[in-house]
Protein backbone atom coordinates (compact mmCIF):
# COMPACT_ATOMS: atom_id res chain seq x y z
CA UNK A 1 0.00 0.00 0.00
CA UNK A 2 1.45 3.20 -0.65
CA UNK A 3 1.77 5.75 1.69
CA UNK A 4 -1.11 8.56 1.86
CA UNK A 5 -0.09 11.93 1.00
CA UNK A 6 1.70 13.50 4.45
CA UNK A 7 2.37 10.61 5.73
CA UNK A 8 5.89 10.92 7.11
CA UNK A 9 8.15 8.22 5.16
CA UNK A 10 9.61 5.94 7.82
CA UNK A 11 13.12 6.70 9.54
CA UNK A 12 15.93 4.74 8.30
CA UNK A 13 16.66 2.25 11.47
CA UNK A 14 19.60 3.36 13.86
CA UNK A 15 22.02 0.56 13.33
CA UNK A 16 23.85 -0.88 16.33
CA UNK A 17 27.10 -2.85 16.81
CA UNK A 18 27.56 -4.10 20.60
CA UNK A 19 31.40 -4.27 21.53
CA UNK A 20 32.37 -5.52 24.81
CA UNK A 21 34.17 -8.04 26.87
CA UNK A 22 34.63 -11.88 26.03
CA UNK A 23 31.22 -12.88 25.58
CA UNK A 24 28.76 -10.06 26.90
CA UNK A 25 27.59 -8.98 23.77
CA UNK A 26 26.28 -12.18 22.25
CA UNK A 27 24.95 -12.98 25.55
CA UNK A 28 22.98 -9.73 25.48
CA UNK A 29 21.24 -10.58 22.24
CA UNK A 30 20.66 -14.01 23.19
CA UNK A 31 19.43 -12.44 26.40
CA UNK A 32 16.76 -10.04 24.41
CA UNK A 33 15.81 -12.49 21.83
CA UNK A 34 14.48 -14.37 24.78
CA UNK A 35 12.78 -11.34 25.69
CA UNK A 36 11.10 -9.91 22.20
CA UNK A 37 12.27 -12.68 20.43
CA UNK A 38 14.74 -12.61 17.07
CA UNK A 39 16.85 -9.68 17.03
CA UNK A 40 18.00 -8.62 13.44
CA UNK A 41 20.32 -6.01 12.48
CA UNK A 42 22.86 -5.88 15.46
CA UNK A 43 26.16 -6.84 15.12
CA UNK A 44 28.71 -8.13 17.70
CA UNK A 45 32.29 -7.97 18.28
CA UNK A 46 34.71 -9.37 21.21
CA UNK A 47 37.60 -8.00 22.48
CA UNK A 48 39.07 -11.10 23.30
CA UNK A 49 42.43 -11.94 22.27
CA UNK A 50 42.28 -8.68 20.41
CA UNK A 51 45.13 -5.59 20.36
CA UNK A 52 44.15 -1.92 20.21
CA UNK A 53 45.09 -1.83 16.18
CA UNK A 54 42.90 -5.17 15.80
CA UNK A 55 40.26 -4.17 18.10
CA UNK A 56 39.86 -0.85 15.85
CA UNK A 57 40.06 -2.57 12.77
CA UNK A 58 37.28 -4.87 13.91
CA UNK A 59 34.56 -2.14 15.03
CA UNK A 60 35.65 -0.24 11.95
CA UNK A 61 34.64 -2.74 9.67
CA UNK A 62 30.93 -3.00 10.84
CA UNK A 63 30.49 0.91 10.99
CA UNK A 64 31.97 2.07 8.08
CA UNK A 65 29.12 1.60 6.11
CA UNK A 66 26.68 3.45 8.27
CA UNK A 67 25.11 6.50 6.42
CA UNK A 68 23.29 8.07 9.06
CA UNK A 69 25.25 7.30 11.82
CA UNK A 70 24.64 4.68 14.25
CA UNK A 71 25.24 3.45 18.12
CA UNK A 72 28.48 1.48 19.18
CA UNK A 73 27.24 0.11 22.59
CA UNK A 74 30.21 -1.13 24.81
CA UNK A 75 30.58 -2.05 28.67
CA UNK A 76 32.63 0.30 30.33
CA UNK A 77 33.83 3.55 30.01
CA UNK A 78 37.68 3.26 29.82
CA UNK A 79 37.69 -0.41 28.41
CA UNK A 80 39.20 -1.10 24.99
CA UNK A 81 36.11 -1.55 23.39
CA UNK A 82 35.39 2.34 24.44
CA UNK A 83 38.68 3.96 23.52
CA UNK A 84 38.91 1.74 20.25
CA UNK A 85 35.32 2.40 19.08
CA UNK A 86 35.46 5.92 19.71
CA UNK A 87 38.46 5.87 17.55
CA UNK A 88 37.30 3.77 14.65
CA UNK A 89 33.76 5.90 14.76
CA UNK A 90 35.53 9.69 14.40
CA UNK A 91 36.18 8.76 10.70
CA UNK A 92 32.49 7.61 10.03
CA UNK A 93 30.22 10.88 10.96
CA UNK A 94 27.20 10.30 13.57
CA UNK A 95 28.52 6.97 15.24
CA UNK A 96 27.91 7.47 19.03
CA UNK A 97 29.98 5.25 21.79
CA UNK A 98 27.47 4.02 23.91
CA UNK A 99 28.79 3.50 26.93
CA UNK A 100 27.47 1.19 29.80
CA UNK A 101 24.98 -0.80 27.58
CA UNK A 102 22.33 -2.82 29.45
CA UNK A 103 19.57 -5.37 29.04
CA UNK A 104 16.93 -2.54 30.00
CA UNK A 105 18.26 -0.05 27.49
CA UNK A 106 19.06 -2.64 24.81
CA UNK A 107 15.36 -3.77 24.74
CA UNK A 108 14.33 -0.26 24.45
CA UNK A 109 16.77 0.72 21.85
CA UNK A 110 15.28 -2.25 19.73
CA UNK A 111 11.67 -1.19 20.00
CA UNK A 112 13.10 3.06 19.17
CA UNK A 113 15.91 2.34 16.95
CA UNK A 114 12.84 3.25 13.74
CA UNK A 115 11.50 5.81 15.95
CA UNK A 116 13.97 8.26 16.62
CA UNK A 117 17.65 10.00 14.93
CA UNK A 118 20.63 8.43 16.16
CA UNK A 119 21.53 11.53 18.52
CA UNK A 120 17.81 11.57 20.51
CA UNK A 121 17.54 7.44 20.45
CA UNK A 122 21.22 8.28 22.28
CA UNK A 123 19.69 10.76 24.86
CA UNK A 124 16.97 8.57 25.37
CA UNK A 125 18.81 4.96 26.43
CA UNK A 126 21.23 7.22 28.66
CA UNK A 127 17.80 8.22 30.25
CA UNK A 128 16.45 4.56 30.42
CA UNK A 129 19.79 2.95 31.25
CA UNK A 130 19.86 5.43 34.47
CA UNK A 131 16.31 5.04 35.31
CA UNK A 132 16.69 0.94 35.04
CA UNK A 133 19.06 0.84 37.55
CA UNK A 134 17.16 0.73 41.39
CA UNK A 135 17.81 -0.62 44.29
CA UNK A 136 15.22 -2.71 46.23
CA UNK A 137 16.09 -3.01 49.94
CA UNK A 138 13.59 -5.50 52.20
CA UNK A 139 10.33 -6.09 51.78
CA UNK A 140 7.88 -3.19 50.47
CA UNK A 141 5.85 -1.73 53.73
CA UNK B 1 55.13 6.26 46.54
CA UNK B 2 54.50 6.99 42.87
CA UNK B 3 55.69 4.01 40.81
CA UNK B 4 53.69 1.13 41.90
CA UNK B 5 53.17 -0.48 38.31
CA UNK B 6 55.09 -0.60 35.31
CA UNK B 7 52.91 -2.28 32.55
CA UNK B 8 53.50 -3.30 29.24
CA UNK B 9 50.58 -3.77 27.16
CA UNK B 10 49.54 -3.30 23.43
CA UNK B 11 45.84 -1.75 25.05
CA UNK B 12 47.24 0.87 27.14
CA UNK B 13 44.52 2.07 29.12
CA UNK B 14 42.00 -0.65 29.24
CA UNK B 15 39.69 -2.80 31.80
CA UNK B 16 42.21 -4.69 33.38
CA UNK B 17 44.09 -1.80 34.19
CA UNK B 18 41.84 0.39 35.59
CA UNK B 19 39.47 -1.96 37.21
CA UNK B 20 42.11 -4.92 38.43
CA UNK B 21 45.18 -3.16 38.71
CA UNK B 22 43.43 0.42 39.56
CA UNK B 23 41.05 -2.05 42.39
CA UNK B 24 44.31 -3.55 43.58
CA UNK B 25 46.66 -0.21 43.79
CA UNK B 26 44.37 2.62 43.58
CA UNK B 27 46.78 4.79 41.21
CA UNK B 28 46.50 8.44 41.57
CA UNK B 29 48.06 9.06 37.79
CA UNK B 30 48.63 6.92 35.37
CA UNK B 31 51.30 7.70 33.08
CA UNK B 32 50.55 6.85 29.11
CA UNK B 33 54.65 6.89 27.48
CA UNK B 34 54.01 6.28 23.58
CA UNK B 35 55.21 8.17 21.18
CA UNK B 36 52.58 7.62 18.68
CA UNK B 37 49.75 8.96 21.14
CA UNK B 38 51.57 11.83 22.18
CA UNK B 39 51.90 13.19 18.81
CA UNK B 40 48.38 12.73 18.32
CA UNK B 41 45.65 15.34 19.58
CA UNK B 42 42.78 13.34 19.52
CA UNK B 43 44.49 9.76 21.20
CA UNK B 44 46.15 12.25 23.87
CA UNK B 45 42.38 13.97 25.04
CA UNK B 46 40.96 9.89 24.37
CA UNK B 47 42.98 8.67 26.96
CA UNK B 48 42.82 11.60 29.21
CA UNK B 49 39.38 11.41 29.26
CA UNK B 50 39.01 7.70 29.68
CA UNK B 51 40.45 6.90 33.61
CA UNK B 52 37.65 9.40 35.30
CA UNK B 53 39.09 10.42 38.93
CA UNK B 54 42.67 9.93 37.89
CA UNK B 55 45.27 12.15 36.59
CA UNK B 56 46.55 10.65 33.28
CA UNK B 57 49.57 12.19 31.76
CA UNK B 58 50.08 11.21 28.10
CA UNK B 59 54.36 11.83 27.07
CA UNK B 60 56.68 10.49 24.84
CA UNK B 61 59.32 8.38 25.65
CA UNK B 62 61.52 11.26 25.89
CA UNK B 63 59.36 13.33 28.11
CA UNK B 64 58.64 10.34 30.39
CA UNK B 65 62.43 9.32 30.57
CA UNK B 66 62.98 12.58 31.57
CA UNK B 67 60.00 12.65 34.22
CA UNK B 68 60.39 9.31 35.60
CA UNK B 69 62.84 9.92 38.53
CA UNK B 70 60.41 13.16 39.61
CA UNK B 71 57.50 11.32 39.47
CA UNK B 72 59.08 8.49 41.59
CA UNK B 73 59.09 10.88 44.16
CA UNK B 74 55.42 12.53 43.76
CA UNK B 75 52.51 11.29 46.33
CA UNK B 76 50.42 8.70 45.44
CA UNK B 77 50.65 5.80 43.39
CA UNK B 78 51.17 6.02 39.56
CA UNK B 79 51.25 3.83 37.02
CA UNK B 80 53.48 3.84 34.18
CA UNK B 81 51.70 1.82 30.46
CA UNK B 82 53.55 1.33 27.40
CA UNK B 83 52.23 -0.68 24.22
CA UNK B 84 55.37 -3.46 23.61
CA UNK B 85 58.77 -4.29 24.50
CA UNK B 86 60.19 -1.51 22.38
CA UNK B 87 59.02 1.76 23.92
CA UNK B 88 59.63 -0.54 27.18
CA UNK B 89 63.19 -0.48 25.88
CA UNK B 90 64.13 2.76 24.57
CA UNK B 91 62.53 4.55 28.28
CA UNK B 92 64.85 2.36 29.96
CA UNK B 93 67.69 3.46 27.52
CA UNK B 94 66.46 7.04 28.03
CA UNK B 95 67.47 6.98 31.48
CA UNK B 96 64.40 5.29 33.50
CA UNK B 97 65.29 3.30 36.07
CA UNK B 98 62.57 0.47 36.34
CA UNK B 99 63.16 -2.39 37.65
CA UNK B 100 60.49 -5.15 37.05
CA UNK B 101 58.04 -4.49 33.93
CA UNK B 102 54.68 -6.17 34.15
CA UNK B 103 53.75 -8.13 30.68
CA UNK B 104 50.05 -7.68 30.55
CA UNK B 105 49.19 -7.66 27.16
CA UNK B 106 51.12 -8.38 23.45
CA UNK B 107 48.62 -9.72 21.21
CA UNK B 108 48.50 -11.62 18.06
CA UNK B 109 50.39 -10.01 15.53
CA UNK B 110 51.59 -12.38 11.89
CA UNK B 111 54.81 -13.73 12.57
CA UNK B 112 54.69 -13.33 16.37
CA UNK B 113 54.40 -16.87 18.10
CA UNK B 114 51.87 -17.42 21.34
CA UNK B 115 52.84 -18.25 25.05
CA UNK B 116 49.93 -17.53 26.51
CA UNK B 117 46.65 -16.18 25.90
CA UNK B 118 47.60 -12.77 25.88
CA UNK B 119 51.42 -12.62 25.02
CA UNK B 120 52.97 -13.55 21.82
CA UNK B 121 56.28 -12.71 20.83
CA UNK B 122 58.18 -12.34 17.61
CA UNK B 123 61.86 -12.21 16.80
CA UNK B 124 62.57 -8.55 17.43
CA UNK B 125 60.19 -8.83 20.60
CA UNK B 126 63.07 -11.08 22.00
CA UNK B 127 65.44 -9.04 21.21
CA UNK B 128 63.88 -6.14 23.21
CA UNK B 129 63.35 -8.47 26.04
CA UNK B 130 67.06 -9.78 25.91
CA UNK B 131 68.04 -5.87 26.24
CA UNK B 132 65.77 -5.06 29.10
CA UNK B 133 66.60 -8.55 30.74
CA UNK B 134 70.40 -7.59 30.55
CA UNK B 135 69.57 -3.89 31.69
CA UNK B 136 68.92 -5.28 34.65
CA UNK B 137 64.70 -5.41 34.54
CA UNK B 138 62.81 -8.19 35.56
CA UNK B 139 59.70 -9.29 32.87
CA UNK B 140 56.77 -11.18 34.64
CA UNK B 141 53.58 -12.03 32.84
CA UNK B 142 51.04 -11.31 34.60
CA UNK B 143 47.44 -9.66 32.98
CA UNK B 144 45.29 -8.91 36.43
CA UNK B 145 46.41 -9.65 39.77
CA UNK B 146 44.30 -12.35 40.39
CA UNK B 147 46.44 -14.30 37.99
CA UNK B 148 50.03 -16.10 39.18
CA UNK B 149 52.85 -13.91 37.92
CA UNK B 150 55.29 -15.94 35.64
CA UNK B 151 58.63 -15.13 34.44
CA UNK B 152 58.52 -14.40 30.53
CA UNK B 153 61.71 -16.31 30.46
CA UNK B 154 60.16 -19.33 32.04
CA UNK B 155 57.28 -19.31 29.01
CA UNK B 156 60.13 -18.47 26.45
CA UNK B 157 62.86 -20.50 26.55
CA UNK B 158 63.95 -18.88 23.55
CA UNK B 159 64.85 -16.22 25.80
CA UNK B 160 67.43 -18.42 28.14
CA UNK B 161 69.33 -18.48 24.79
Amino acid sequence: MSPAPGDTPPRPRVPALIATHADLAQALVRAAESVVGPVEDVTIVSNLGLSKDELEEAIEEQVKGWSYGGLVFVDFWGSSCHTCGATAARKHGEVIIFTGVNLPLFLDYLYNREKFDVVALAERLQQKGRDSIRVQRGVPA
Amino acid sequence: MSWVLHRIDDRLIHGQVLVAWGARLDPVRIWVVDDGVAASEWERTLFREAAPGIDVRVASVAEAAQAHAQEAAAPGAAFLLVRDLATARALVEAGAVVRDWNVGGLHYAPGKEKLNDYVYLGPADRGHARALLALGGALTVQDVPASAPTALAALDPALAA
